[in-house]
């Protein structure tokens, strides 16, 4: 376990140390995202309140957690796909799985970065429409947020590394990845509510982890809400993890055992 | 003595990747298909260089990665130290891979930051870590260019590196992919000293290394295996693979001119421009040999200008077999 940790870390300082060599951009994206915050705040001035499914949430607030999380989504997303393609263009994959380090640990390790870094730029986001823009969440039911963040974490963890395997596996762009992100962005209630979606189409939203990881943390964070209201969404996130991660991890290592058996670990 | 590592009928077969278009065009083709390894045998023992001798495409790179276990066999078993391949967890603590192209190192992040990232891989403990990547940047001479960033390495230098990588761990198998391709002849020279006075000599590793050098296998190989087309042709010690098929001997001599025909009835093993003749190498058939060809050229007036006998070496063994395919 403390090996496994100590791996996880070495990938974080390494690609934090590639990292480093681009500050600029990172004050750039920095810059972008609060641009984004601003016009999203008169943006939604001009939603009603009172609309279906915001449950008495301020429209700017819901919207607000919803694209902090969509982007997290979609660096789970994209991440992993694009550091196992790069690592297998620069042939470091090759030279990771020579050592005694277990393939899973390998691609899971990967982004470890990637989220690390994505997690820190929400924070700078919730932080920053809260200095704005006089924003107050809840913060009473910490416990119960921390466990919505770490499932959601798991679970597009997983995510990640079902869209990693189909790339190694199929070795061309990957469909699924465009196609979640585009579901999520869609179907995961981040623009609005599934409420507002036709009857027969709410149903999509609740195979989607960020639907759920959306409600967990908006009704802690926005309506105060504890454990006892939150149980039931916490759950459907729980079984949507325990079924992503080990998918991921199961096919991530079936991916690679093709790669394997095709010589393609390396590619040009 | 046992043995270090152990293939037996190993097959491999590739197939090229299809376009989606070529797919869509064709659906029924087949995909184009290379057997790079055709049943390959090979007994490498303990402490030993051993050669994998053979030209570009002949399988070797394909054989070093099944023994690391990157690449899988079709058909057939590998095992190094005694344990199968298939066991990852057992096998891959003996060996280490120095790859033969320069990639596989973070380009941004400065030597020493690599060495620091595939410790933790290789299971180095953290508070032995320092310590052992400065022993290993010493050892490799690498100390003093080791904050820079790899980017700026040289080829010789990345070599190095590659080489300092794989022995992070220990391993006692050092599995070595034509190390010397891209350097220089001065650090071609250096690097093969390096191999064997420190890591064959002094370290005791067992070494595999493939090459398509025949001058670099004489010089650091104790036993060599021949690999054409994915099959071991030959295997052996050097001298033993030198006298390959030497029912015949071989001669070097200088004519103004060489006739075609003299390319078919003898076997030549090199022909080119010397002076304003040729120089040419024959193996023939003992003295009747010898004495056929000089009745043939001379029949042709051809003006002879030296013969000698030259000593069996690598390269005609090389040819003789590339001859008997
Ligand atoms: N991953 C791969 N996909 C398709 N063909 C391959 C692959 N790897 C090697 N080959 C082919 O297999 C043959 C043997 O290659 P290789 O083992 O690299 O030879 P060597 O290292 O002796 O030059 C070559 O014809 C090469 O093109
Ligand atoms: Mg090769």
């Amino acid at each position: 376990m403390i090996r496994v940790a100590a791996k996880l870390w070495a990938f974080i300082v390494r690609d934090f140390q590639q990292q480093v060599s681009y500050r600029l951009a990172f004050l750039l994206q920095i810059g972008g995202m609060f641009l984004s915050l601003g016009a999203f705040f008169f943006l939604t001035r001009m939603i009603d309140p009172e609309a279906k499914g915001l449950d008495g949430m301020n429209p700017f607030e819901w919207m607000l957690l919803g694209l902090a999380f969509q982007y997290y989504f979609s660096t789970a997303l994209y991440a992993f796909s694009a550091k196992v393609r790069s690592e297998q263009m620069m042939g470091t994959l090759e030279a990771m799985l020579v050592s005694p380090t277990s393939t899973g640990l390998v691609i899971f390790s990967s982004a470890a970065w990637d989220f690390t870094y994505a997690g820190f730029r929400v924070l700078l986001y919730l932080g920053g429409a809260w200095l704005i823009f006089g924003i107050s969440f809840h913060l009473e039911n910490f416990p119960v947020l921390i466990l919505g963040v770490v499932l959601t974490l798991l679970s597009s963890v997983g995510l990640g590394m079902l869209s990693a395997s189909f790339i190694l596996y199929f070795k061309r762009g990957d469909p699924i990845n465009f196609f979640l992100s585009g579901m999520t962005t869609f179907f995961g209630t981040v623009f609005f509510p599934a409420e507002q979606l036709p009857a027969f189409l709410q149903g999509v939203s609740d195979y989607l982890p960020i639907t759920w990881s959306l409600r967990v943390v908006r009704g802690a964070l926005l309506l105060g809400k504890g454990f006892a209201e939150l149980k039931n969404d916490l759950l459907a996130l729980t079984v949507l993890t325990a079924v992503l991660l080990p998918a991921g991890l199961f096919l991530s290592r079936i991916a690679i055992r093709k790669a394997k058996q095709e010589g393609s670990l390396v590619q040009y | 003595m046992g043995h270090a590592v152990e293939a037996r009928r190993l097959e491999k077969r590739f197939t090229r990747r299809r376009s989606i278009r070529d797919i869509l065009f064709h659906p029924f083709r087949s995909p184009e298909a290379v057997q790079a390894l055709r049943g390959v045998d090979l007994t490498i023992r303990e402490g030993e260089i051993f050669g994998l001798l053979g030209p570009n495409g002949a399988g070797k790179t394909t054989l070093l990665k099944i023994l690391s276990c990157l690449v899988l066999p079709d058909v057939g078993t590998a095992a190094i130290g005694g344990y199968p391949t298939s066991r990852e967890q057992l096998v891959k603590p003996l060996i280490g891979l120095v790859h033969s192209d320069e990639r596989s190192f973070y380009w941004r992040l400065t030597g020493r930051q690599n060495m620091n990232f595939f410790s933790t891989l290789y299971e180095v403990p953290r508070e032995a870590r320092d310590a052992r990547v400065d022993e290993l940047l010493r050892k490799v001479d690498m100390e003093e260019a080791a904050d820079r960033p790899f980017a700026d390495y040289s080829s010789g230098m990345k070599q190095r590196m590659s080489i300092a990588r794989a022995l992070l761990h220990d391993p006692p198998i050092l599995l070595m992919d034509e190390p010397t391709r891209s350097l220089d002849p001065a650090a071609a020279l250096s690097l093969r000293r390096f191999i064997q006075d420190e890591l064959s000599g002094r370290d005791r590793k067992t070494i595999v290394l493939a090459t398509h050098n025949l001058h670099e296998a004489e010089l650091l190989c104790s036993r060599i295996a021949i690999l054409m087309k994915g099959k071991v042709r030959q295997i052996g010690t050097v001298e033993e693979v030198r006298r390959w098929g030497l029912d015949t001997r071989n001669y070097e001599m200088e004519v103004d001119r060489w006739p075609v025909e003299a390319g078919e009835r003898f076997a030549v093993l090199s022909d080119r421009s010397w002076e304003d003749g040729r120089r040419v190498r024959v193996a023939l058939a003992g003295e009747d040999g010898l004495n056929l060809l000089l009745a043939f050229l001379m029949e042709r007036g051809v003006k002879l200008r030296s013969c000698n006998q030259v000593d069996a070496d690598l390269e005609g063994a090389f040819a003789r077999i590339l001859e008997a395919e």
